[in-house]
């Protein structure tokens, strides 16, 4: 069944007392696979993948990995690796040690772990290292040991929780690249979590945006950033120009007019004419002047960061929703902030939502 | 902190030490000194009949095997409530330690006499044991081996657990799932990740223990009598029925010197394991 998905969960659901962290959750992986798990802290991300690792159990819920039912079954029968965001590497054993635990513990004959531990010291690059205990090691490599010994043993799946969380900002991207690769040299199917946005972009080849306990939507990463599926992924990921508006008009080629402090503005949608709606508009498809396209507002300027490659222009807007625009190619010079500047961008690139009543 | 600093710190521990040279270690030197003074001088000769006397031999042995016995179980009953308490949370925690900490403020006599009713042929174990048909009819449990070790380990248990509680509590739980991820079985897990980082808890709770169970003095007194005795037991009948000052010290000599091994064996045991975890 090539076409069945390899890890397939379905309808997971957690409460831990009152609070319920999954509500439900569907999620399937095919084999190969890097998927990332992406939401803000307690969106119930790190518990899904407990959950699949068998180091917490459901409240209901379907589990199947590679064919086989194993929600049933105890973690160490699962065939799947987790790398900890501690690493939780054992502090009494050497690196080597520590990478050989899991094929020692499977009863592996000696000779095949001498020669496994080897291979995964050279694709972690940490030969020169073998012997040393693990608490001599830096951040980044205990965070290569943890890699190793995960992938040792071979598991059908590779959950990853949050593990570049520890490590500076240049040594991250580089494990971030180095993982990638690696992961895919195996053929690894890999499930990660993470909060941080860039680094879901970066390397999932698809991303599942969780809020509250549900996925809000599982595409790539580039259609995620394209087409948000909702106002929180088009929030989370990504930085965007929200202006929320009510709708006074709706014609049968599926566009609407919206009302905003800024003007009306159109957009493609679906919506009941009366409705609250929130548009959105990534910041690099807004355009300086008249020419990019039929939406057009004129907002006031407050400041200007220069963030090297791009620079971030940003706008007063009547609501806590924020304006801005990014662009790679200069403003244009006379700009200084407390003038009204005007933009303009096009109706298919303008999104709309129909708004939250809380907000 | 600098080692300037450091060394005039050290000047702290000057008050606790001479008042421990004056009142303990002087009295001390002065009674193993007298069990090497002979009529003629110095002489290792109350040493040599001391131990040429098979009786002593079957003192020794008696100590030994008592402490050994009830470091033994307190180790066994102590290790999984230390487990336990490190991992209980809130309300249970704090329930499992006053049970653990509350005794210790009973006198050891009031605890001895306790048990003496207890261990009694009509007391609660016996009753117990013929309830569940384990025994056939009543038995008295009091003076007798079995009925001290289980009156000594109960007062000694707290002195075993805490040690090994102090240590489980710093084991991060990741690494239990961490091997369990790794395809682990709990009881592999449990003697390479456990065990390996719980022995220097586990040495030095035994090491407590058994330096306590090797010389009590109350406890064999109330729950065995005049006809098993022990180093200390022994010490304290020369000392204070028989006016017999040169067995005692003899007796206290053995006693220390064997406490003293067990301090220092174990304690370089445990900085050996540390170094090398």
């Amino acid at each position: 069944m090539p076409d069945s998905p390899f890890l397939d969960v379905r309808q997971a659901t957690k409460s831990f007392g009152a609070t319920r962290v999954l509500d439900g959750v569907d999620l399937a992986v095919k084999r190969g696979e890097f998927v990332s798990l992406l939401g803000p802290s307690g969106c119930g991300k790190t518990t899904l993948l407990r959950l699949i690792a068998g180091l917490a159990s459901a409240d209901s819920g379907n589990f199947e990995l590679d064919g086989q039912e194993i929600a049933r079954l105890p973690p160490h029968r699962r065939d799947v690796g987790v790398v900890f965001q501690s690493y939780a590497l054992f502090p009494h054993l050497t690196v080597s040690e520590n990478i050989a635990f899991g094929l020692k513990a499977k009863g592996a004959p000696p000779g095949e772990i001498t020669a496994t531990v080897r291979q995964f010291l050279g694709l972690v690059h940490m030969e020169s290292m073998a012997d040393r205990s693990v608490r001599a090691l830096s951040g980044g490599q205990q965070q290569r040991v943890a890699v190793a010994r995960a992938l040792a043993v071979k598991p059908k799946l590779l959950l990853l929780d949050e593990p570049f969380s520890a490590l500076d900002r240049k040594l991250r991207e580089t494990m971030q690249i180095e993982l990638r690769r690696l992961l895919r040299e195996l053929a690894i199917t890999a499930i990660f979590v993470t909060h941080d946005q860039d680094e879901a972009l970066i390397m999932s080849d698809r991303i599942a945006v969780m809020n509250r306990g549900r996925i809000e939507q599982f595409a790539t990463p580039e259609a995620i950033y394209a087409r948000p599926a909702t106002p929180f992924a088009l929030e989370f990921v990504g930085l965007s120009t929200r202006i929320a508006g009510t709708v006074t008009t709706y014609d049968d080629a599926g566009f609407v007019t919206v009302e905003t402090p800024q003007g009306p503005l159109r957009a493609k949608g679906r919506f009941a004419v009366g409705s609250p709606v929130l548009l959105g508009i990534r910041p690099e498809c807004i355009r300086f002047g008249e020419g990019g396209g039929e939406n057009r507002i004129a907002p006031v300027l407050t400041d200007i960061v220069f963030q090297g490659a791009r620079v971030q222009a940003h706008f007063e807007s009547q609501s806590d929703l924020p304006i801005l625009i990014e662009t790679s190619t200069g403003l244009p010079s006379e700009l200084a902030a407390g003038m009204p500047v005007p933009l303009s961008f096009a109706v298919e690139d303008t999104l709309a939502y129909p708004a939250e009543v809380a907000r | 902190m600098n080692s300037m600093a450091g060394k005039r710190v050290i000047w702290l521990a000057v008050p606790a030490l001479a008042f421990l040279a004056i009142f303990y270690a002087a009295p001390l030197f002065y009674l193993l000194a007298r069990s090497f003074v002979g009529p003629s001088g110095f002489t290792f000769g109350l040493f040599s009949a001391f131990l040429a006397d098979a009786y002593n031999w079957r003192v020794i042995g008696n100590t030994l095997r008592i402490a050994m016995l009830v470091t033994l179980v307190c180790l066994v009953v102590g290790y999984p409530v230390a487990l336990a308490l490190a991992r209980a949370r809130g309300f249970a925690q704090v329930i499992l330690l006053t049970a653990i900490i509350l005794p210790l403020s009973v006198g050891v006599v009031v605890k001895a006499f306790a048990w003496q009713i207890v261990l009694r042929r009509d007391g609660a174990i016996a009753r117990l044991l013929v309830s569940t048909g384990i025994w056939d009819e009543p038995q008295r449990l009091l003076f007798t081996e079995p009925g001290l070790v289980i009156g000594a380990a109960n007062v000694f248990l707290p002195f075993m657990i805490l040690p090994i509680y102090s240590v489980v509590k710093l084991i991060d739980p990741r690494l239990w799932e961490a091997g369990a991820t790794l395809g682990a079985s709990p009881l592999y897990r449990f003697r390479k990740i456990i065990l390996p980082l719980t022995m220097p808890g586990i040495i030095s709770g035994m090491a407590f223990v058994f330096s306590m169970s090797v010389s009590m003095f109350v406890i064999p007194s109330l729950l065995m009598g005049d006809r098993f005795q022990t180093l200390a037991t022994l010490t304290g009948r020369s000392f204070l029925l028989m006016r017999n000052e040169a067995l005692g010290s003899a007796t206290a000599v053995v006693l220390l010197v064997l406490a003293v091994s067990i301090v220092v064996g174990s304690t370089w045991l445990s900085r050996r394991i540390g170094r090398s975890a």
